[in-house]
Order: structure tokens, then sequence, then C-alpha cells
């Protein structure tokens, strides 16, 4: 790659759910990026959104709807459905041809006008064999967390410190949707949802409704003091069934390999400053850390205990509360990025890292027991 | 404008009601079809971008997942685009910026549709909102009846010669799809029974309009590198274009349609196309009805506003015309939905590259193909040569 992409700037709503106009917030914040950016809507070259028809209040061609209160009128645009991390690498493979020197990115997803997400989830099944079965996330997500205790003995109270971690992370997030001090007890007294998942284990449904503004090299520069520079990717999708899936050895160290590779990353643990993962199952952190290579397999569970994933810790996981605090099913990859670039630039206000961050992983991941995961890397 | 890309390859389902196949097995004929012909091991594919309808129609949502064996996409990274009508051309464009971009040298997109097995209608309806246009747009027909009759009015266009123009199309595509082995509906149409078919929307009768069909289309999208070590016969990507506008129906203007002609320009300025009508071999317009054929004519500068009933008439835009359109039948024979855009743009590839068989186009060099949707609301275009 010969030239770079940079972040010029974010906005985005916070996570709870409000009765505000679906069309105004998208209005909302695209104009809010815009003005920060110091550019008008004919500055943006290309503008590429991300939503999902099933999480999109009954409409489908969900980007029809909000393809103009999001800025795209009359400009070269197109859609990413149902994750928003690769709404932002499309945009940056856009950049990166030459053809475009701004993109406008944006992650939609209104939760207030959907039903509980596991209704949409389940949608994800296939007509024949899972969907008897009322398969969803949360099932699958079941399925992964026994296993997880099984094969390498994490505990009930290691899931339920993620819980407690993250949520302290959030009451300095003026963005998280969940804002509550808890404790151990209360995490592990929590009503069983889908056993061994308790209720305060799984994130909630929330609003989430983001925009960035990208730019080529040059432009960023000139747009920002502080532009934040895009470093690798990495994405990779596993089989569809749960039964033919080994579910604790699945495609993330692929997604992450992959975007390590891009960006020269050798060493994980020591190179990244902060990394914002997402976790709609407080045990996932764990081990989604593992498959990251921040610790070796199985010890996820230790790594949380060690307090390194912690605010203060050396590898600091979701300082935002991450998903646990907020859950925009399809923006929530562009709201890990975000937090990112907000710690890099010095800009995350109360939950600011007391360290110099230079290099922020995001990643997301969607589908069942995380069938498809992308990592992206960003860096000062 | 970043690398040089090329398709190297592409793989269509035979289109029809596919009750014979599951869904997946569907994708699989079409991507299995790319492979054998191309010789291409699926392990070398870097990447692979996969798009269909919304999940209302496909009765899944996410269809990336449910596909994810039979797109041979386990433990490749993985895109899923989609933009209603204009998914298959969105498709093609993001394989195109993939590879352009120089984050992966070889990319597999797939489009893919099962029509039978939804309800395409009722599934439009549910792309307008539920408060205001969801009442009175029922449908696809609806909207294009409301786009023809602008257009007509506008121009001043009688309505027997709309209805001459549009019986010519719709004979001369159900003809030519008899020469395109994958096509769905081929037909000998005659007048009378065009002319006294049933009304849809008035004014569009039964054969103005596309069919529901079951089909994949899966293409290979490559670096200049990966054109040299496969040594296939390339269609090089000279440009692309999309544009969309307002959401609500009322607030455009659908005869000067500004995207059609913005996604068009910015194609044709990128390949350097000043005279498309000349320049131009062959167009893959994306026609799902008789009516909207012409206004595309149109738009795409082929020939001035309110001119193109008139040399439809004259066969400027038939097999053996000026600028033949459609020759594979276009949408107007084969429509399944999240492939079509991607059909047209497979029609276009196999057209500079001499593959198209019997409704090859003789030493057609410049190809347009082209995808629309949303509410009558985005328009992509993308221009293939037989030279870099």
């Amino acid at each position: 790659m010969t030239n770079r992409v940079g972040i010029v700037e974010v906005a985005m709503t916070s996570g709870a759910e409000t009765k505000d106009y679906f069309l105004d917030q998208v209005f909302k914040i695209s104009k809010e990026v815009l003005d920060k950016s110091g550019i008008t809507r004919d500055d943006v070259g290309t503008v590429i959104s991300a939503s999902s028809d099933v999480f999109h209040g009954g409409m489908s061609c969900a980007n029809s709807y909000y393809w103009d209160a999001g800025a795209a009128f009359l400009k070269n645009g197109s859609r990413q459905d149902g994750e928003s991390l690769f709404a932002f690498i499309y945009a940056v493979m856009r950049i990166l041809t030459g053809n475009y020197d701004t993109a406008l990115v944006l992650g939609v997803c209104k939760g207030s006008e959907n039903p509980e997400n596991d209704v949409l989830t389940h949608f994800f099944t296939d007509p024949f064999y899972q969907r008897q079965m009322g398969l969803n996330e949360t099932i699958a997500a079941a399925l992964q967390k026994r296993e997880y205790m099984d094969r390498f003995g994490i505990t009930e109270e290691q899931c339920a410190g993620v819980v407690v971690k993250n949520l302290k992370n959030a009451l300095g997030n003026p963005y998280a949707h969940v804002k509550k001090k808890v404790d151990l007890d209360e995490v592990l007294a929590s009503e069983v949802v889908m056993d061994p998942l308790k209720s305060m284990e799984c994130a909630p449904k929330s609003e989430g409704i983001i925009a960035m503004v990208l730019a080529k090299e040059e432009l960023a520069k000139k747009l920002t003091d502080k532009p934040v520079w895009f470093k690798g990717y990495g994405s990779s999708i596993d089989g569809f069934y749960l039964g033919d899936r080994d579910l604790l050895e699945g495609e993330l160290p692929n997604a992450a390999k992959r975007a390590y590779d891009a960006a020269g990353i050798k060493d994980p643990r020591k190179e990244i400053d902060v990394a914002e993962v997402c976790e709609p199952y407080a045990f996932q952190e764990m081990l989604w850390c593992e498959d990251l290579g921040f610790c070796g397999r199985g010890e996820g569970g230790k790594l949380l205990e060690s307090g390194a994933t912690a605010a203060d810790g050396d590898i600091p996981v979701n300082p935002s509360g991450g998903v646990l605090a907020m859950n925009p099913y399809v923006s929530r990859g562009l709201y890990r990025l975000a937090e990112g670039f907000l710690q890099i630039r010095g800009q995350a206000g109360e939950r600011q890292l007391d360290k110099q961050v230079n290099t922020a992983l995001a990643h997301s991941t969607h589908g069942f027991a995380g069938q498809c995961h992308a990592v992206a890397i960003i860096g000062s | 404008m970043g690398r040089p890309v090329a398709i190297i390859g592409s793989g269509q389902t035979y289109h029809g009601r596919r009750f014979d196949v599951t869904y997946p097995e569907l994708v699989k004929e079409a991507v299995d079809a790319l492979f054998e012909k191309t010789g291409i091991s699926p392990d070398d594919i870097e990447g692979v971008v996969s798009g269909t309808m919304p999940s209302m129609m496909e009765g899944v949502a996410l269809t990336h997942f449910y596909f994810a064996e039979v797109l041979r996409s386990v433990g490749k990274p993985i895109m899923k685009t989609e933009t209603c009508g204009s998914t298959g051309i969105s498709l093609a464009f993001t394989g195109y910026y993939w590879v352009a971009s120089g984050m992966a040298d070889l990319v597999l997109v797939v489009g893919s549709e099962k029509m039978n097995e939804g309800d395409s209608q009722a599934t439009m309806t549910t792309v307008v909102e539920p408060f205001y246009q969801r009442y009175f747009i029922a449908g696809a027909p609806g909207v294009f009846s409301m786009q023809c009759q602008e257009w007509s009015t506008r121009f001043g266009i009688p309505e027997e010669k709309v209805r001459e123009a549009a019986t010519r199309i719709t004979i001369d595509h159900h003809n030519d799809a008899f020469d395109n082995p994958y096509a769905h509906i081929k037909k000998r149409l005659t007048p009378e029974e065009v002319n006294n078919a049933r009304i849809i929307t008035y004014p569009i009768r039964l054969w103005d309009v596309c069919p529901n069909s079951d089909g994949a289309c899966a293409m290979i999208f490559a670096s200049e590198e990966m054109v040299k070590k496969y040594g296939l016969k390339p269609a090089w990507v000279k440009g692309v274009g999309y544009s969309g506008e307002e959401y609500w129906f009322g607030d455009s203007e659908k005869a000067i349609w500004q995207c059609a002609i913005d996604a068009a320009k910015q194609a044709y300025n990128m390949a350097g196309i000043t005279n498309p009508r000349k320049e131009l071999d062959v167009a893959e317009v994306y026609n799902p009805f008789t009516y909207q054929e012409m206004l595309y004519y149109e738009c795409f500068g082929f020939c001035d506003f309110g001119e193109a009933c008139d040399l439809v008439l004259k066969g400027v835009f038939s097999r053996e015309g000026e600028l033949p359109c459609d020759p594979s039948g276009g949408t107007l024979c084969t429509n399944p939905i999240g492939a079509t855009g991607l059909n047209r743009v497979a029609e276009a590839a196999l057209q500079v590259t001499g593959q198209a068989g019997d409704h090859q186009i003789p030493g057609a060099k410049l190809s347009l193909a082209h995808a629309m949707g949303g509410v009558d609301q985005y328009n992509g275009v993308m221009i293939l040569g037989s030279k870099k």
C-alpha cells in the first residue's frame, strides 16, 4: 500500500434507546462528524454504511431509508450488511484506490425499533435444521461457554469478572447504555437465561448510530492535527453449522494474523496499547483475548484475574465498557474503533488510559459463537 | 485510479423455478461452474464477496453465514454487500475496489437469489417505510408504472408509440433469450399477445415485466499479476459509477433521472468515453420493465431525451443495430434479483472476451453493465473492455 488512510473525526449517539426519529438521528450524526472535520457534504467523496435489514425496524433494503439523511444524496456509495467494521474497511479500500479523497462511514442500528436481538439472530438459522431447534445467538453462546468451562476450567467467577470490569469502565463513558456499578456477587446471582449464561453476562439491546470521516494521507493531515492512521485489517468466516465447528478453535486467530501482518505487529500483547473487543457474552472477551494472542490458549481467565486487561493493566481491554455496556448489533464494530481512535487522540475523557496510546485494536464479531470476525489496527 | 483490475471468469446457474435444489446448492452450482471453467483452485482465492436481497426475501438473515461452505469462504476474509436491486453490481464494485486497492489479488464475488421460495413483491413493499409510502407503493410495478407515466408525459410521447416500442423490446429480448443457455423465460411472442396481455399496473402489461427467477452468479476479479498467472481472457474494468438519490419517491425526478445520469457519467469519465452510442459495442442494461430500458437509453446518453421510442422502432438497440442492448435477453427474461446485476456484468465480460456463444456481438471490445435498486433510487454502471 503506497498511501495511507487517516481517520479524521468521529461522531456517535449514546447507546440509550430513544424515541428520536430515526432519520433525524442519522442526519444529526452525519452532520456532526462533517462539522467536526471542517468539511461540507460536497467534500464527501463516497459514503459507505453498515446496517442490517433484520435489525432495521421491519424495513428491507436498509440503506434505502437513510441514504439521503446519511449525506449520500447523489453520491457514490455502498453498504455492508451486518457488521460495521466491514464498512470501515470498504471505505479504506475505496480511498486506497485513489478514486476518492474522503469517505464517510456510517453504522446504523436503532435498537429501540427492533424486537429483542435474539428474535432477530434466530433468522440467521437455516430453515431446515437449526430453525426447528429455535437456535439463536444466545443459545450458541451458551454452548460455547459450557465448552470453554469444561475444556479449560474457566470459572463462573472469571466470567462474572469481565462484567464487573467492563461495567466499571462504562461509568466513565458518556455513550454507554448500561451504567451501573456491579459486584461479582450480583452478577453471579443474576438470573440464568440460557444455562450456563446469566442475564448480566449478556449484552443489552442498544441504539447506535455512528459516523466517521476518513481521508487520504495529505488531506487527513490538513483536516486535523491528530489523524489516526489505518494500519491493518483482517477478517475471516467460519463454517455455518455449529456441530461442524470446534467452538473454541474459531476463525479469530486467522483474522488477527492478517491484521497483524498488515500492520507489522509481531508481539500483540506488547505492541498494542489498547484493545476494544466485541463481547456480547462476557466469557467471549477472555476467549477472544486468547485468539488475539494476548495470552495462551485456555489462559483467558488468568489474564483477567491478573488485572492485565483492566484500565490500568498492561493490555487494557474495553475501556469503553465494551458491548456488555452497549450493544447496537450492527454498529458495535465501529464503536470499538471509535474508542480506539479517541484513546489514541487522548480524547477519551474520564476513561482516558493513564499511558501513551499509540496503537489500538478494534475487533468485531457477528454470527453464532463468533462465526465471522474482523480486526482492525489503527495507530498514531 | 488504483491498480488495473480484470474479470477473468464467471459462472452462472440455469435460471428458472429451481425446486430441484436448495438455496445453498443453487449458490454452489454457480461457484463450482466458475472454478471448473477457470481451473482456478478455491484455495487461491484471497477474499470472498457475497450478497443477496434482504432477509425478508431470503427467509434467512445475513445469508453469507448460511452460504459460508458453498462459497468456499471458510477461513477466508469476507464481505457482505447489499444495496437492494443494485446488489449485483454493488458486489462487482466491492470485488473491483478490493483488488484495485492492493489489499487482495484474487477475489471471488457471488450474488444469488431463490425468488420462488419467497415473495418478492411483499418484500419490496417493505423497502418503503410503514407510515406514508407503504400504503400506495405496491411492489415494484407500482413504482415503475409511475415512472413510465412521468417519462412519457414529460416528453409528450404518445401512448401508442410507447406501447409499440415496448412491444418491440419484449419480443426481441424473449427471442434473444433462446440464444442464452442460462436465460429463464424463452418465448416467441407476437405483437397481439403482448398488446393484449393482462394489465399488471397501468400501462404495464404482463410481458413488460421481468419474471421471478432462481439463480446465482459467481465471478473472479483479478490483479494484473493474476491475469498473467492464469492466462485467462481478461475483461478489464475501465470505469465504475454509482449514485443514489432521495428515499421519498415523490421528491425526485424520475424521467431526467439524475442518479442514472450521474452513475453513467462517472463510469464514462473514468473510461474516457465521450460518445457512448458510438464507442460502446454492447450494453447490458438492467431492464426489469420494458419502459425503463428506454428511459435508461436516454439517461445513459445513448440518445436524446424523448428519442428512445423512435430509435427502438428503427432497431438501433437490437442485436444487429448500432448499439445492441441486452443480447442475453436481459433482466426482462431472467431476474434472480441478488444476482441480476452481477449477471449483467458477467454478460458484459463474456461479450468483450468473445465468449458469449450464440448471443455474441461480433468483435465487441467495450461493454456496459448496469443495475438499479432501492425505491427507484440507485443506479450503478460498470464499463468493461478487452484492452487494459
